[in-house]
């Protein structure tokens, strides 16, 4: 399996006012294959999401490197690396982040309004990405109006807005009931299977976890089991 | 990238305008507050400039007026041959003027001259700018020119009556007696202010009303040769007349705009605190709003919105709210002065004297007024946004997956 991402002894330390600092992770070592889920496990605080920031280049490593198809990506400036993201990888948020003025098709057509395709031709994708995970009856209905299921999958499809090759979800089970978190993993299985997507889950629920072809698990920021 | 880019982030900042309605909607109130004040200050500012400057290019040279105690007074008629005898003088008049009213409450401004006099000057009050009917004339008594204002003040009295040439109306004397004139003309003038809510009259009628005796006044206007130094004919008055009061055009000029510019600096002054509350509450709104604001843009940089784009919004919300607030308050300002007549703010600005009829008020707007407005209610309140937005904008994108 051809290696997508790969980190280098990566480290984030935060500072919170000198001299307290904490090391969110520690010299975490790792590869992900393209084409596969790939779980990060671990209890709370043990880095999990840190990892997953690193990875998908919301933030710059304080030591180590992170490589995306044999490219170090994480010293680049914050302009290529927002380009890169803009691209190439999508992300689902635990929280969703969802803005709950905005209908359904318009959160989902937001990260198309930082390029060049008109406001129109975003919310025809994003009503073909709604309808595709099955909420073609509720496209103008505003997010608060949905169920948490419901808004899951506006999440999701707003993360697929730019055909990603690469999907980040931080703890996507979080806010759904088991029968929802496994309705998630199966569309996610199906996008993997369908069009090759790199999937990178970091949860602490074993029914995630339990869906990955590969698993990490951490523990105070180190990756303890591969 | 293309305008389609700016479109979408135009598009988006408006959406955001929407979203957050109650900072956009204190920041709106408090910017069309300060702006109808600026702007109905303006108005009135500049079109008493104007008609100041009309008005007493259409008045005497020089007027002299007599001071007991420091006081004005009545001057006696016969200061008249007295100044006439200085070199440089070409003609002095003596006028009797004062307020009266006409039975509804509205006072009036009447003023009595010597029809002969006042006539023979080109160009003085009176003259050409009777619009209808004519001017007075020498044999006339009891005959008056009347200003716009009391046409109107009459057509829109409870029982509205249509003041035109051969109406008869009647002003109440200082003894509270009846004296019936005959209307011959209307004033058709540039110079709202002095002839708006004027009659105008002979010398002989207008003291009986006022009750001035018939061998005095209250000023002569003189008008001086041309090509003399007006302020050499100025100095001689007021050196041979010891206890006179010499006011030369100039000299009226300044005292008037310093009284109403003082006025309307005072509103400015008013105005600048409420738009320092408006840019401090523009501040203070855009980082009070900063956690939501900030994981908004956590969000929309980890979706691909680079800092600059972030910039742009905040910037296009502050440009948006700013233009929409400044044209509210320029249109309000319009209504409140054009068609409500400023109440409260022209009786301050003018001096209640003045203020005898709403439409009496002179006004103007022009171009680098508006322009000004525009740009006092864009500039600081994108300065005052810009740190905010700065500070917004470079946030972190992982804060949206760190919750924080």
């Amino acid at each position: 399996m051809t290696t997508v991402i790969r980190t280098e002894d990566v480290w984030k330390t935060y500072s919170l006012g000198s001299p307290r600092q904490v090391d969110a992770v520690k010299g975490a070592s790792i590869e992900i294959p393209k084409g596969v889920i790939t779980g990060i496990g671990g209890p709370s605080g043990s880095g999990k999401t840190t990892l997953l920031s690193l990875i998908g280049l919301l933030t710059k490593p304080s030591k180590g490197k992170v490589f995306i198809e044999d490219k170090e990506l994480s010293a680049l400036s914050e302009v290529f690396r927002t380009k890169f993201r803009r691209e190439r990888i999508g992300f689902i948020f635990q929280a969703q982040y969802l803005i709950p003025q905005l209908t359904a098709t318009e959160n989902v057509a937001i990260p198309k309004l930082c390029t060049d395709t008109s406001r129109g031709e975003a919310e025809r994708l994003a009503r073909e990405k709604l309808s595709g995970l099955g909420l073609g009856h509720r496209l103008d209905f505003r997010v608060a109006e949905l169920s948490g299921g419901e808004q899951q999958r506006v999440s999701i499809a707003r993360s697929l807005m730019n055909s990603p090759e690469i999907l980040i979800a931080d703890e996507p089970s979080s806010s759904i009931e088991e029968a929802l978190t496994k309705d998630l993993l199966a569309t996610l299985r199906e996008m993997v299977d369908r069009d090759e997507l790199t999937v990178i889950v970091a949860s602490h629920d074993p029914l995630v976890l339990g869906w990955c072809d590969r698993l990490y698990t951490m523990r105070d920021g180190e990756i303890v089991i591969q | 990238m293309g305008v389609q880019k700016h479109s979408n982030l135009a598009s988006y900042a408006l959406g955001n305008v929407l979203k957050y309605r109650t900072r956009s909607a204190a920041l709106l109130i408090g910017l069309v507050f300060a702006t109808t004040l600026l702007c109905s200050t303006e108005f009135i500012r500049e079109g008493l400039m104007v008609d100041l400057t009309a008005s007493l290019d259409e008045g005497p040279d020089i007027v002299v007026q007599k001071l007991v105690g420091g006081r004005q007074t009545s001057i006696p008629i016969d200061w008249k041959e007295n100044v006439s005898s200085f070199s440089g003088v070409r003609l002095v008049t003596p006028r009797t003027w004062g307020y009266t009213d006409i039975g509804n409450g509205k006072l009036l401004t009447i003023m009595g001259v010597n029809a002969t006099e006042y006539g023979s000057i080109l160009d003085s009050i009176g003259t050409d700018i009777v619009g209808i009917g004519r001017f007075l004339e020498e044999s006339d008594t009891r005959k008056m020119v009347v200003g716009q204002g009391i046409v109107d003040v009459m057509a829109a009295a409870g029982n509205p009556r249509y003041v035109g040439v051969g109406a008869r109306l009647s002003l109440i004397t200082y003894d509270g007696e009846l004296i019936e004139f005959e209307v011959v003309g209307v004033f058709s003038s540039d110079s709202k202010i002095y002839s708006y809510d004027m009659v105008l009259t002979d010398i002989n009628s207008a003291a009986a009303v006022l009750g001035y005796d018939n061998s005095t006044c209250t000023d002569l206007a003189i008008w001086a040769e041309h090509g003399s130094n007006v302020n050499a004919v100025a100095l001689q008055i007021d050196n041979g007349i010891p206890q006179s009061r010499v006011l030369t055009r100039d000299a009226i000029r300044d005292i008037m705009m310093k009284t109403y510019g003082d006025r309307a600096g005072i509103v400015a002054l008013l105005w600048s605190v409420i738009l320092m509350s408006v840019v401090l509450l523009a501040f203070t709104a855009s980082t009070a709003g900063s956690d939501e604001a900030r994981r908004e843009v956590g969000l929309l940089k980890a979706l691909g919105f680079d800092t600059i784009d972030i910039l742009e919004i905040r910037m296009f919300e502050s440009v948006s709210i700013s233009l929409l607030g400044a044209s509210l308050g320029i249109s309000l300002a319009i209504i409140y002065d054009f068609y409500m007549g400023a109440p409260g703010l022209a009786g301050y600005i003018l001096g209640w004297s003045l203020v005898l009829l709403n439409g009496g008020i002179p006004l103007v707007i022009s171009i680098p007024t508006i322009f000004t407005v525009y740009a006092v209610a864009l500039v600081p309140i994108l300065v005052a946004t810009v740190v905010p937005a700065w500070r917004n904008a470079i946030t972190e994108p992982d804060t949206v997956l760190r919750g924080v």
